[in-house]
């Protein structure tokens, strides 16, 4: 409704001013749902908490974890360590280090798996014995969850970033070969009938035409997948790691902290939303075109 | 030896060896001299795309022989061009880099390149759009890029599979008027593919008449009139009966076909 009013209103004497002045103000209207989104959630938690549905001990209101923040940021050692004693946190840069460290984790295994993903599934079409000898067992270990892999992941890497790394690649790696297989099998038939006349080779069907074909599809399962890396991320930190987010989220359900199990939370929650937001400025800067199975916009 | 499009006894039949073969085409026989202009006018599923497929090298014949200027055709070659119903232009690419595609695969200076696609954009009247994307454009301009993209290659046969039948009647008229000064001032053949009976009076030196599948030729009406051809006159109307009527016919029969499945 807002965009109707916006687009239909006439330009300005400066028509640049007046787009950018719409924007700008989409943009509020956006940020504002979003708030209201968050808004709606936390008010009802304080009612519960107001009208003492909830136990305080169990389910402390927002307005009580996020209060008391030097106390929760103790709890947090920046250098990635294995934390847990309360002499080497203390302020908001040792939190924003935790954050940090997790991020990079989940950064490094996304970027991993997308890109050996991607070699491998085209590798699977372009290859046709390389494709008959992978593919039953990328299959078959595709539906295995991460956290079976975690025993692995220590077993090879031992405890700090690679084992946590590694995992978060499991958790896309098999979806990603998965998904872009469908995705080659999706270009449309006349973009490759029309290479072929036009005189390209096999190889440079892939390259030029294939490739850039499914990069927008595979990247909006890429974002999809994020939130399984997140929450991957956090069970082999919580594990197999000693530092990161999901160390101090472990930390605090064995010393029966809600207050510091909650902050933790809305730190994930919202570094998980400010990834996700970049994911899709890269998708619509980088990769504007859209591929034949992805729905435009997001 | 025959110069042009040469196709005898062409056979295709689809999924051959499978449980349920689809006969596409049954020996037919057809010649497309060089600047010719033969359109296909068929009911649909005639076979007359799959026999535009066959041409352009995209798929074999099942039997039969299919040369171009006295070579067997074996596989697509960029003088041989096809231009699809949408333009399938790469949504990825630029207009500019669109045109461009089949040259760079081939290769060369990059400065001859571009003036090369400079020069085809502003030939099929869409000098200013080069950076555009593909999406930006309407039906019409879009299938303009795909006939300059064809047209880079040099082109001595253009294969169309009804390029303009998903545009308004208004641009189509226009698209055909277009395509008619392109094939004459490039000399290449032209064999297209369309159910619109207007189409194939506008454009063809030769409608060629498809039966139902599996696709033979029914009838072949030579037209000598001069282009532009005014469609209401009365000689153009007897030709519009004439096809009408060997159309009918073969709808009916498909018909008939379809409700004994």
């Amino acid at each position: 409704m807002t965009d109707m009013i916006l687009s239909s209103a006439p330009a300005g004497p400066n028509p640049r001013l007046h787009a950018a002045l719409a924007k700008a103000r989409r943009r509020i209207v956006a940020t504002a749902w979003v708030l209201a989104s968050l808004s709606l959630f936390v008010g009802i938690w304080e009612l519960a908490w107001w009208q003492k549905w909830a136990n305080p001990l169990l389910l402390p209101p927002p307005h009580i974890f996020l209060t008391n923040l030097p106390d929760q940021f103790r709890f947090f050692d920046p250098t990635g360590a294995r934390a847990g004693a309360l002499n080497a946190g203390g302020s908001i840069w040792s939190v924003l280090g935790v954050i940090g460290w997790s991020s990079l984790r989940v950064f490094v295994g996304l970027v991993l798996g997308f890109a050996i993903s991607l070699v491998v599934g085209l590798a699977i079409r372009y290859f046709e014995i390389f494709g008959k000898l992978v593919l039953p067992l990328v299959t078959m270990l595709a539906p295995i969850s991460p956290v079976a892999w975690l025993p692995v992941a220590v077993f090879f890497f031992g405890i700090g970033n690679p084992p946590a790394i590694f995992l978060v690649f499991i958790a896309v790696f098999f979806i990603m070969v998965l998904a872009t297989l469908a995705q080659v099998d999706a270009v449309p038939k006349h973009y490759i009938q029309l290479a072929r006349v036009m005189g390209a080779s096999k190889r440079q069907i892939y390259l030029r035409v294939i490739l850039p074909a499914i990069l927008p599809g595979l990247f909006v399962t890429l974002r999809m997948n994020l939130f399984a890396a997140w929450m991957v991320v956090l069970i082999a930190e919580a594990v197999g790691v000693g530092s990161g987010l999901g160390q101090v989220t472990m930390m605090a359900r064995n010393t029966f902290n809600a207050s510091l199990v909650f902050f933790t939370m809305t730190l994930i929650g919202l570094t998980g939303f400010a990834f996700d937001q970049t994911l899709g400025l890269i998708q619509r800067k980088v990769l504007w075109w859209v591929g034949p199975s992805t729905v435009k916009g997001a | 030896m025959a110069l042009g499009l040469s196709i005898t006894n062409l056979t295709k039949v689809w999924n051959a060896d499978g449980p349920a073969p689809v006969p596409a085409v049954n020996s037919l026989s057809l010649n497309v001299a060089r600047g010719e202009f033969v359109v296909l006018l068929g009911p649909s599923g005639c076979g007359k795309s799959s026999l535009l497929y066959i041409a352009a090298g995209l798929e074999q014949a099942t039997s039969g022989t299919i040369t171009f200027d006295g070579l067997a055709i074996t596989e697509p070659a960029p003088e041989r061009s096809l231009i699809f119903q949408e333009a399938a232009l790469f949504p990825w690419l630029s207009v500019r880099d669109n045109v461009g595609f089949g040259l760079s695969i081939r290769g060369g200076q990059p400065q001859e390149r571009a003036e090369r696609v400079d020069a085809l954009m502003k030939r099929v009247g869409l000098g200013g759009i080069g950076d555009r994307r593909p999406e930006q454009l309407s039906g019409g301009m879009r299938q303009r890029v795909a006939l300059a993209r064809a047209l880079a290659m040099n082109p001595e046969l253009l294969l169309m599979d009804e390029p303009f039948a998903a545009l308004d009647i208004q641009t189509r008229a226009r698209m055909q008027e277009h395509l008619l000064e392109i094939w004459k001032s490039s000399g290449a053949s032209v064999m297209l593919v369309t159910h619109s009976i207007d189409e194939a009076l506008a454009l063809a030196d030769r409608i060629v008449v498809f039966t139902a599948r599996p696709g033979q030729i029914k009838a072949e009406l030579h037209i000598d009139a001069p282009r532009p051809r005014d469609l209401r006159s009365p000689e153009m109307i007897e030709l519009g009966r004439e096809c009408e009527a060997l159309l009918a016919e073969e709808v009916t029969k498909a018909f008939a076909e379809q409700e004994l499945l």
